[in-house]
């Protein structure tokens, strides 16, 4: 009979090399760059209305509305952005052009506490950041926590669009949170509301209800993203942005 | 079963009321479904509801106030009683649900699961809009079960239009829905074993979790399968040389689950803490509509790639596990059998994939309203689209998701627990409130 010592031990270490080395192609599917148009490329007439959440604008495509449908690679559009897309500022997703300088919670370090709330999410996001505790990322490592009380959390990682339902909650667990404290909005629906924006009884993001210091755009963001968007909020993101 | 009763309400919807949950009635009271898992087969029960072609219906009455009970309140009274919610905001249920919980103490008298917090409005804003469109909605509805939502909206608005689905596209589908099976079940043993503080097992199985979702990216480019199943949308790479790696990996992945498996099962802390928790009676399994593990985990073998199969399940070799006891235990069984089941599924989708596809070309949408039904079984059980389409637009949409349908087991099996046998209970159901609250 094998121990779950002898099992752990011939499994071997599993967990990223990131943010030291860049992301991995196995850690990153197809769509899990931001869609952009290669240099010199010209977007067919039509292409801004052939994307279902009109994030297509001319040459640029605003990440935070991005659902990562792959519709636009019949109009040129490529998954060849950063894998590091989080942006402290809202219009810095519509080209990914400026990369973000600002480190909201710069002071914590290697003590950062993480709550997660949901406001209205198809519950991808909510499993995408719980896997960022599986041996493949392990958090902590980082110096980053999740913790089970709005009191004890020195970050709010909102995912979903928030709803009509939701807004009190939010609002209630925000301020429950001491300060220093950041918001992040994980996910397209955070972001912007995705596929869901412009419907009544919803928010179109997360911005509509708290101030919010980091976006992480994608449908769902990869593990390894929210990962390098927490490390940016302390200022300790280093890994080299490039092509995997 | 005595003959159901439908009753007309007063803004014209159809109430239907039987001695049995359906598995679907539509409420333009035109029809119900229910499973005969003596016959293993669905019966269609017409109701009196007409359905007439020139009158937009939407199935769906509109947004629920927050604080709707997904399952029968029962009021209890006593010395010493009081009830307190948990949710919708908590770590320990990572969705935003409530749970209203009387109590004296350490014991549950009652627990009643309350959504209507989370409703992101998918079916009344997808009427009136194209299939395809509607789709990338529809696959958002529950992310985890993204593939079988698809599969189950496809299959009804291809019979509404009428149209014919290419047989590749069938496999693409069905090898979707089986990876989606495993990762989801493997995530149910992941925080089960979380719950119970079994660190190293929970560690590994969190770790197969997530190498089944990197399975899933490198077969559909995305890892929960969003746009894969869509025509025009991220191109499967199954042809021959991503089968064989697909093959190659999911060997690998089969074993390294079969490790996992027998170590839980031998560990006796683990065994003897999910034994007996949270127990469902094969009685009222039937009466409430239970579906997937949670009802072959009471006795009834039923399973919808058995009962009402579409290509390509009618043509693979499928075990169907089922286990007598009911409790947490017997449902982590039944997933660990449908797991094994699963891959051996992939192993003969690999194997047989057809080779070569005649593409059918979609005819002209029908003009005229038609209605389709769909339905596949989700990694939680049964699923039914009921889906009618004129002009190639939706005209109206009908769900019953197998959250729905689980949500009252779950609160009768935690009458007279206690608060720690929660999470064993909850996760051993899989249910998922986005899967409800639509």
């Amino acid at each position: 009979m094998p121990s779950w010592i002898e099992q752990a031990a011939h499994r071997g270490i599993l967990t990223s090399a990131y943010p030291r080395r860049p992301a991995t192609a196995a850690e990153l599917p197809l769509t899990g760059r931001p869609p952009l148009l290669p240099p010199g490329a010209v977007a067919p007439a039509g292409a801004a209305d052939r994307c279902p959440v009109g994030a297509i604008d001319g040459r640029t495509v605003d990440q935070g509305r991005c659902i990562r449908c792959a519709r636009c690679l019949g109009d040129g559009f490529r998954f060849a952005g950063p894998v590091e897309s989080a942006r402290t500022r809202r219009d810095s997703l519509v080209d990914l052009s400026d990369p973000p300088t600002v480190a909201p919670l710069a002071a914590l370090g290697r003590s950062v506490h993480i709550f997660l709330i949901d406001v209205g999410s198809c519950h991808a996001c909510n499993l995408e950041v719980l896997a960022l505790a599986a041996p493949q990322y392990d958090l902590q490592r980082l110096g980053l926590f999740f913790t089970n009380s709005p009191r004890h959390a020195d970050v709010l990682l909102v995912v979903g669009i928030p709803t009509d339902e939701m807004v009190e909650p939010l609002r209630r667990a925000y301020d429950a949170l001491p300060a220093p404290k950041a918001v992040v909005a994980t996910g397209a629906c955070a972001v912007s509301g995705g596929v869901f924006r412009g419907t009544a009884g919803l928010r179109n993001g997360v911005e509509e209800v708290l101030p919010v210091d980091l976006f992480v755009p994608g449908c769902p963001p990869a593990p390894l993203q929210i990962l390098d968007g927490l490390l940016r909020l302390v200022g300790r993101n280093t890994a080299p942005e490039g092509t995997p | 079963m005595t003959p159901p009763r439908w009753t007309e309400t007063s803004s014209g919807a159809f109430v239907l009321s039987s001695d049995r949950a359906p598995a679907y009635a539509a409420s333009d009271g035109s029809f119900a479904l229910y499973n005969d898992y003596r016959e293993g087969r669905a019966i269609l029960v017409r109701g009196p509801g007409p359905f007439a072609p020139d009158e937009v219906l939407v199935v769906w009455q509109g947004p629920a106030a927050a604080g709707r009970p997904l399952a029968p309140r029962s009021a209890v009274e006593g010395y010493g009683v009081f009830t307190f919610p948990y949710g919708p905001v908590s770590m320990g249920v990572p969705e935003a649900g409530r749970f209203d919980v009387a109590t004296y103490g350490e014991r549950v008298l009652a627990l009643t699961p309350l959504g209507g917090y989370k409703s992101r409005r998918v079916l009344p804003t997808v009427v009136g809009s194209t299939v395809t469109d509607a789709a990338l909605r529809i696959e958002r509805t529950a992310g985890n079960f993204s593939a079988s939502h698809v599969a189950a909206f496809l299959g009804a608005a291809e019979i509404a239009e009428q149209r014919a689905v290419p047989a590749a596209e069938l496999w693409v589908r069905a090898t979707a829905q089986e990876l989606q099976r495993i990762y989801n079940h493997v995530h149910v043993l992941a925080r089960i074993a979380e719950a119970a503080s079994q660190n190293v097992g929970s560690a590994q199985t969190h770790a197969l979790g997530e190498e089944m979702l990197r399975l899933q990216g490198h077969v559909f480019g995305h890892r929960w399968g969003f746009g894969a199943l869509l025509p025009g949308g991220v191109p499967a790479r199954l042809d021959p040389e991503g089968r064989r790696e697909l093959a190659r990996a999911l060997t690998q992945r089969s074993e390294e689950f079969a490790e996992l498996t027998d170590l839980f099962l031998g560990s006796r802390t683990f065994v003897d803490r999910i034994q007996g928790t949270c127990p469902v009676p094969r009685e009222s399994a039937v009466r409430w509509g239970a579906v997937g593990p949670v009802l072959r985990a009471c006795g009834v073998a039923w399973d919808d790639r058995l009962r009402v199969p579409t290509a390509p399940y009618n043509d693979l070799f499928l075990a169907l596990p089922h286990e007598k006891d009911g409790d947490a235990l017997a449902r982590l069984l039944v997933r660990m059998e449908e797991v094994r089941a699963s891959f051996l599924l992939l192993e003969q989708i690999v194997d047989r994939w057809p080779s070569s596809v005649a593409v059918v070309e979609p005819p002209e949408p029908p003009v005229a309203p038609h209605r389709g039904l769909g339905r596949t079984e989700a990694p939680s059980g049964d699923l039914v689209y009921d889906v009618s389409v004129e002009n190639g637009r939706l005209r109206s949409i009908g769900v019953r998701s197998p959250s729905d349908a689980n949500w009252p087991l779950f609160a009768a099996g935690m009458n007279h627990a206690v608060f720690t046998d929660f999470h064993f209970a909850f996760e051993s159901f899989g249910l998922v409130f986005a899967d409800t609250d639509r």
